[in-house]
């Protein structure tokens, strides 16, 4: 029965998806970010929601599991990572907020009521642009204004046991400090809210507040959806960006068909709370069952008091936001392709990682500094990027060696120094790949910490380009590989110039038997002058 | 005190519980803490003073209840800030005092533990005062050398004045409340409980320390600010309130009120009349946002993580915890009702917003009664204005237990008026102390000081003794 559901349900959401041009989505977010701070919000129990499974209960303090007479004491590295957070979305701090209790029973709120920010929360409005440039979306630029950004508490979790018949309850990631913020209804379509999410996603990262991870909740995406301004529903329950974007698919979908059906009237003042079970929306719970709050200033909590020059001191001490870091990148001097630019600058999800994008992206700086320094006017952008990009990155993950183990050894200079011996023809392409590899590989098993002579290196490998060719011994080697091949039809395809390319052929297999150190051009003249090919 | 004069209260303590009901439980290590003479050679400011608890107060060796079915035999795995200063100067705890439950109560009869009777009238059962019933119970029955309550709108000062002690409520934020077990913390005050002055101030001297646990502690930068202010004078100015001059006054109560103007004056302060127009809504005011805190407050008693549990079942027609949490008593119950009703969004405006609102116009009163500024609110203090004011601490003469019941049952609000005199200094913070007028009698005056100004309040305290 479930499958036959879930088939259905995703050819609804999949197969044939299309807006109609009558029924106008409009969508905002509801964002919830768990902060990477040390300890809890509240407490000083330490701040690890994921502790392993097998240490439930383990990061709780007296205050997290709400014995009585246990008091809040509020954690400041939490109001620094909400200042960095409001001031890169250019949000209106609140010099003066303060905590509301939001009562609920749950069995995994163990106060009966979550700590929040209701009436006078954190910061006020603000917004993310999205531009067609960066950030894949059709138009050139779409502003996605904010409501508030407040500072609350996270939840225990509960975790059920049908066979058992109970429900377990994890109290680790009760209290843990969360960030919810709230979008107004600005998004009209599903490419700006991938966008949105990509983008917010990296800039908790790159601002070093959260992991920003879907996967393991530590950032949580509710999204209400209202067609032509009827009541908006709220989706919840939302674990990855393709189940956000398949659930507006589907909702959008649903709604439409409501409306066309005239059916909207029956639920026309009521909004209403639907979670996604993969395939389709279900009913949660709508307005006439709405839990009232009895939201209460928490009596005992101080406001959170800021003075505008710690504001400014905060905002000072933040690195250059993703967006300057892009378009510098995709400018003069370094004029990388938007591509290349997010590698360098967008971060991943942080899971053994090999580097930060803030290390990755300054041993980029770096080098390109270094190397156009020694290359001057001969400065080619391209030599840094690809050898950092493809070849460095390539061999870090090949070995599993870490970025700042590798720029020990071979630090930003040393690696300009290996692109300009690139660069001036003193070692072919190959060559310096193996010996990139080469350092890099005994980086990783001597713990060379030195950084490296690449003269001395290249002597010992004899890797220098051969400067004087003996003619005769490059000619011995074209008659060597000439012999070798068994195709007569190759040798007569490029003499009669059928088959040109066949002669790349040939020079290939002399570069590789002279590891690239003979220049790729002498060995065509050879091979030519040898065949008497007259084209 | 010797270690002789405290083995003979001791004695006494099974006797007196038997009869006045004045403890939850008590510390079966009594004896031995207490050091004998002589031995002791760093000697501590309370060696072997024996204190009680109120059991609101979170202690590792002893379970904490707050008089309530739902923390029946709840052992707390950490001490409150007060126990462990007291602890540290040498006084010797004999057991947790009896109380109203959760503190909700001015009589000290709605307690899971029993009604604890008071000791002025051995031959009839009569009202003790409450909440912090069993701490003035058990100091007017000689067994303690002083007691810990806890004072919200009143629990000190009433059942201290029904008990002819000294009920002493500290300034909001004075003493720590970490560990304190909260009823309506915005009001929720330490206080202590005597029949020596001298040991009242030794205690308090003990106590009155900044706790970083505590976010509503009083700051060290302040506290020295308080130090500087704090400058004794031989003759003040003392002001009646004449909100508080209520009709319908007992006379024995109407004289000892004369009696202790009379001592005043003749110790050469000055008497006047004032007015604080909005003591008169304190009532509403504390009866509006007390439970709302309450029901907020007591929303963690689920049963899940500690406390008493529901054998059954955890919902009941769809209400989570309902089973477990209808083991709350009546007055619990009632208040957590009304305390919701006040914070639901439709009334929520109404009711606790315009009580908020009137609490800031009765602190700008009081600052406008004051000569001393207050340090909190910035307020420079008024030149024209009075040092301390005066009232009764109670409206009436403790009634005999058997009189109290119908009352409340009829009408539900009555017991309330009791906290009429005390809670306007509750709503405000201030620093306020019943001392008793008649030796031995359930008489009792309220003297209040602008916040901060309470060692001055105490020494002025001590001339009426």
């Amino acid at each position: 029965m479930l499958q036959l559901a879930r088939s259905f349900g995703s050819r609804i959401a999949k197969k044939g998806f299309h807006f109609l041009p009558d029924f106008k989505l409009k969508c905002g977010l509801e964002i919830h970010t768990q902060l990477s701070t040390q300890n809890k919000l509240f407490s000083l129990s330490t701040n690890d929601p994921f502790a392993s499974a097998s240490l439930p209960n383990h990061h709780t303090s007296f205050f997290d599991v709400s014995l009585p007479g246990t008091q809040p004491t509020l954690n400041p590295e939490v109001v620094l990572l909400a200042t960095k957070l409001a001031v890169a979305l250019n949000s209106r701090i609140n010099m003066n907020s303060r905590f509301d209790r939001k009562h609920y029973f749950y069995a995994d709120q163990p106060m009966g009521y979550q700590i929040t920010q209701h009436y006078s929360p954190f910061a006020k409005g603000g917004f993310l642009e999205l531009s067609g440039s960066l950030d894949t979306i059709d138009e050139d630029f779409k502003r996605i204004e904010l409501v508030q950004l407040q500072i609350e508490q996270d939840t225990g979790k509960s975790v059920y046991r049908g066979s058992e018949g109970r429900s377990l309850i994890d109290l680790n990631r009760s209290n843990v400090p969360l960030i919810e913020m709230v979008t107004q209804p600005n998004f009209t379509d599903l490419k700006q809210v991938r966008a949105f999410i990509k983008k917010y996603q990296n800039l908790v990262r790159h601002l070093g507040i959260s992991t920003g991870d879907l996967e393991t909740g530590a950032m949580r995406v509710d999204v209400n959806v209202s067609v032509n301004e009827h009541p908006r529903v709220e989706l919840k329950n939302l674990p990855n960006t393709s189940s956000i974007l398949s659930a507006v698919k589907y909702e959008y979908q649903r709604q439409v068909e409501l409306i066309q059906s005239g059916e909207t009237d029956r639920y026309s003042g009521f909004s209403e709370t639907r979670g996604w079970t993969g395939s389709s929306t279900v009913k949660l719970r709508s307005k006439e069952t709405t839990i009232d709050y009895r939201y209460m200033p928490d009596p005992e909590l101080p406001s959170v008091k800021l003075s505008p020059s710690a504001v400014q001191s905060v905002a000072q001490s933040m690195p250059e936001l993703p967006d300057a870091v892009l378009r510098g990148l995709m400018s003069e001097p370094y004029n990388l392709t938007l591509k290349d630019a997010k590698i360098l600058a967008i971060k991943g999800n942080g899971h053994d990682q090999l580097y930060t994008q803030t290390d990755l992206l300054k041993f980029y700086l770096d080098t390109f500094n270094c190397y156009s320094e020694l290359s001057g006017q001969r400065l080619n952008p391209k030599l840094p990027t690809n050898w950092i990009i493809h070849e460095l990155l390539g061999n870090l993950n090949r070995l599993q060696l870490t970025l700042a183990k590798a720029a020990e050894a071979f630090p930003p200079q040393k690696f300009a120094e290996l692109l300009m011996l690139i660069q001036d023809d003193k070692i072919s392409k190959a060559s310096g790949k193996l010996l990139l590899f080469h350092i890099l590989d005994e980086t990783n098993t001597s713990s060379l910490a030195q950084p490296v002579d690449l003269g001395a290196l290249i002597e010992s490998f004899d890797l220098n380009t051969i400067e004087k060719i003996d003619m005769n011994e490059l000619k011995e080697i074209c008659i060597g590989i000439i012999d070798e091949i068994s195709d007569p039809k190759l040798i007569e395809g490029i003499v009669s110039g059928k088959k040109k390319n066949s002669l790349k052929f040939l020079v290939g297999q002399g570069m590789r038997m002279s590891q690239g150190r003979i220049k790729p051009y002498l060995f065509e003249q050879a091979f030519k002058d040898l065949l008497e090919v007259k084209w | 005190m010797s270690f002789k004069a405290a083995i003979s209260r001791l004695d006494r303590v099974s006797k007196i519980q038997k009869q006045y009901n004045a403890f939850t439980y008590l510390n079966p290590n009594c004896k031995e803490l207490l050091v004998k003479d002589g031995l002791c050679n760093t000697k501590k400011p309370l060696t072997n003073l024996l204190y009680g608890i109120k059991d609101n107060i979170a202690t590792r060796n002893i379970p904490t209840s707050c008089g309530s079915k739902l923390l029946q035999s709840y052992k707390s795995p950490f001490d409150a800030t007060v126990v462990k200063l007291l602890e540290n100067a040498g006084a010797v705890s004999v057991g947790k005092t009896n109380l109203d439950e959760f503190g909700m109560g001015s009589g000290g009869l709605f307690s899971h533990f029993g009604p604890t009777k008071n000791p002025l009238f051995p031959s009839q059962d009569t009202v003790v005062g409450g909440s912090s019933s069993g701490s003035a119970a058990a100091v007017a029955a000689d067994v303690l050398d002083f007691s810990i309550g806890t004072d919200t709108g009143g629990s000190v000062r009433l059942p201290a004045a029904y008990t002819s002690l000294i009920g002493f409520k500290p300034s909001y934020g004075r003493i720590s409340r970490f560990g304190v077990i909260a009823y309506a913390q915005s009001m929720d005050t330490v206080g202590i409980f005597s029949k020596s002055m001298s040991v009242v101030k030794s205690v308090f001297g003990i106590l009155d320390k900044y706790d970083k646990k505590d976010p509503t502690s009083l700051s060290e930068g302040l506290r020295g600010k308080l130090k500087q202010l704090s400058t004794p004078k031989s003759s003040y100015k003392i002001g009646i309130p004449q909100e508080l001059l209520q009709d319908n006054i007992p006379s024995e109560l109407q004289s000892g009120f004369l009696l202790a103007l009379e001592k005043l004056e003749a110790s050469g302060h000055e008497i006047y009349c004032v007015s604080i127009p909005q003591m008169i809504n304190s009532l509403p005011i504390y009866y509006t946002l007390a439970p709302a805190e309450a029901a907020s407050n007591l929303a963690r008693y689920d049963g899940l993580r500690y406390g008493y549990r529901d054998d059954t079942a955890d919902s009941k027609d769809d209400t989570l915890f309902a089973p477990t949490r209808s083991a709350f008593g009546n007055e619990v119950k009632s208040r957590i009702v009304l305390g919701n009703y006040n914070l639901c969004s439709e009334s929520f405006d109404n009711h606790y917003i315009k009580a908020q609102r009137l609490r800031v116009d009765l602190i700008n009163e009081f600052d406008n009664a004051f000569t001393h500024p207050n340090i909190l609110t910035g307020s420079p203090g008024n030149q024209n204005g009075v040092d301390f004011l005066i009232s009764l601490s109670t409206i009436n003469l403790p009634p005999a237990l058997s009189n109290y019941g119908p009352d409340c049952t009829s009408d539900p609000t009555n017991p309330y008026i009791n906290d009429i005199f005390t809670t306007p200094m509750s709503l405000a913070g201030l620093p306020a102390i019943n001392v008793p007028v008649v030796k031995s009698k359930p008489i009792g005056v309220q003297l209040v000081g602008q916040y901060g100004d309470d060692s001055r309040l105490l020494d002025l305290a001590a001339e009426l003794l």
